[in-house]
């Protein structure tokens, strides 16, 4: 089971991330656990200068962008 | 029942005029720059410059660069101030960075510039500049201690290092040049090149039709609808409809709606800055020098976006429609508002209160600033109304000054992340700033010259480098006798 983490306070990158991440978990199959967090102490704990940040398994992925599905999906795979 | 009809009116008026092309041919390519600045800058090519060990005379103009550039949204102000403060260069340049940005980035000063004037947006840049790295070097001053504790993290998060492309520069200066060549009110731009003249014998009954539905009082600054402002407005409603099909999932891909969008948004461009007249005998085009230097800089443009790689594209257009759904209709409401409000605010009450370039004025301005919230970006209209019923443009820069920096909001999420004691510092710092920035100012357009108002500043600032300087060293006592 995947844990994936949004990290982001709500701005419309942050919804755009998680839906686009959420159909990229759905079109290769993948059960994952979604989990939006807003805090700010909890999004610094992560090294990002810049929300929507992409956590997935405790490891950042991305931040500051919206990846594509494409890519989101190589990294739930990997 | 009349009553509520001119107030609805007043707004409709407002938006309208608003609306109007030298406002169009500084919002649309203001979006696209500030969507092109957010996908195609990459932020390690300036964030290399704030972490620990870059020196100070290097990190502050770098934290002020950082907050024109990178942070046109909360998005990365947030976070960027959080990294500065506790993992980068210290709360001297985060300060810096997050005094600058709510004024200082393109958005802010391009809407400024065409709404209020050059001169006001050249003001709020140069003094938003200046009193940011004061702040920024105050603050440091007095929370050193802070700073030191901190210095036993790592700054990893700096280290990366990035160019920008050499298309990406194109990018964004063709982007700047149509935005000069659409706002600037300057010779070859505005003289008309040649005349066509359409047979469009109703365009004179629909100008007077207009005109009767949407009354404007030119005296008091008011502007009325015009048949072009409307053709730009039914091309606008267009924009956004083909936009929303064709920019929703542009990370993805483009479609065929996102081309019809571009061409919109181009052909927008292009209609704002002809100059049409309606006449009896039909509606006059005027090619102006506008025309030729907007479509030029557009031509430019396209070539430069085509040698973007496709991520970078896609990321662009992206941050551009971002900007105008999150923007856009927060300012178009609140220019309605504002048109509404205007109707019921007396001239006589801003001019007693803030008429003249006093202390007092100055503090009001200040205040009214702190304690109204306003979305991004329509504090511009909300200033150009007080300009209109005569407020003095000192006061009137210490609103705008004080007005994105300081709202409970902000206040907040400053706290959250630097502590109680320092926000208060800040805030304090912020409102004495703004007002001095709004004595100066007002000084200035009431004709006193420069060097005394470079000799009134200095004056300010070496005062409070020797009590700082005083501060400073008692503290160091203190602390080493104990």
């Amino acid at each position: 089971m995947l844990t994936v983490k949004i990290l982001g306070s709500g701005c419309a990158n942050c919804k755009k991330l998680e839906a686009v991440a959420r159909e990229a978990a759905a079109s290769a199959g993948l059960e994952a656990e979604f989990i939006k967090v807003t805090d700010m102490k909890a999004i610094m704990a992560f090294d990002l200068l810049a929300t929507p940040g992409l956590v997935i398994n405790e490891k950042l992925v991305s931040s500051g962008r919206i990846p594509t599905q494409a890519e989101i999906r190589q990294w739930l795979a990997a | 029942m009349s009553f509520v009809l001119q107030l609805l009116n007043g707004g409709a008026g407002n938006l309208a005029a608003y609306l109007a092309a030298h406002v169009l041919l500084c919002l649309l390519p203001a979006f696209f720059i500030a969507g092109a600045m957010t996908a195609l800058i990459p932020k390690a090519s300036i964030t290399r410059w704030l972490g620990r060990a870059t020196p100070r005379h290097v990190s502050y103009p770098a934290a002020a660069a950082a907050g024109s550039l990178l942070a046109v949204c909360s998005c990365t102000i947030v976070p960027l101030f959080a990294g500065i403060y506790r993992k980068g260069a210290g709360i001297g340049p985060a300060m810096t960075f997050l005094f600058f940005a709510p004024a200082g980035n393109i958005m802010a000063l391009a809407y400024t510039g065409s709404i209020l004037g050059v001169d006001f947006a050249i003001a709020r840049f140069l003094l938003c500049l200046l009193f940011g790295i004061g702040i920024g070097l105050l603050m440091a001053l007095l929370f050193w201690r802070d700073d030191a504790s901190h210095d036993a993290q790592t700054d990893a998060l700096f280290a990366d290092k990035a160019g920008i492309s050499s298309p990406a520069i194109g990018v964004l200066l063709a982007l700047v040049a149509l935005l000069i060549a659409g706002t600037l009110k300057l010779w070859p731009l505005t003289a008309t090149v040649t005349v066509v003249n359409l047979p469009l014998l109703l365009a004179e009954a629909w100008q007077a039709t207009l005109f009767q539905w949407v009354p404007f009082d030119a005296a008091k600054g008011e502007e009325g609808v015009s048949v072009q402002g409307l053709l730009l407005i039914a091309l606008l409603v267009l924009i956004g409809f083909t936009a929303y099909k064709g920019m929703e999932n542009i990370v993805e891909g483009a479609n065929r709606w996102t081309w019809i969008a571009l061409g919109l948004a181009a052909t927008t461009l292009l209609v704002a800055a002809l100059r049409l007249t309606p006449h009896a005998g039909g509606l006059e085009i005027g090619f102006t020098g506008r025309v030729f230097a907007v479509g030029l800089a557009l031509w430019a443009l396209s070539r430069y976006a085509r040698r973007l790689n496709p991520e970078d594209w896609q990321g662009w257009l992206w941050e551009s429609w971002r900007f105008v759904k999150q923007i856009f209709l927060l300012l178009v409401v609140g220019v309605f508002v504002v048109g509404v409000v205007r109707q019921l605010i007396q001239p006589e009450w801003i001019q007693a209160l803030a008429g003249r370039n006093s202390l007092l004025a100055n503090t009001v301005g200040v205040a009214f600033g702190v304690f109204m919230y306003f979305p991004t970006l329509v504090e511009v209209p909300v200033a150009r109304m007080f300009l209109d019923l005569g407020m003095h443009p000192g006061p009137l820069l210490a609103y705008l000054m004080a007005d994105p920096e300081l709202s409970l909001q902000s206040i907040l999420m400053i706290a959250a992340v630097i502590g109680r004691p320092k926000t208060f510092a800040y805030v304090g710092w912020v409102a004495v700033f703004s007002i001095i920035a709004g004595l100066l100012y007002g000084a200035w357009v009431d004709g006193v010259g420069l060097g005394w108002l470079a000799l009134g500043m200095a004056t300010f600032i070496a005062a409070l480098a020797v009590a700082l300087a005083w501060l400073h060293r008692h503290l160091h006592k203190a602390i080493q006798s104990s």
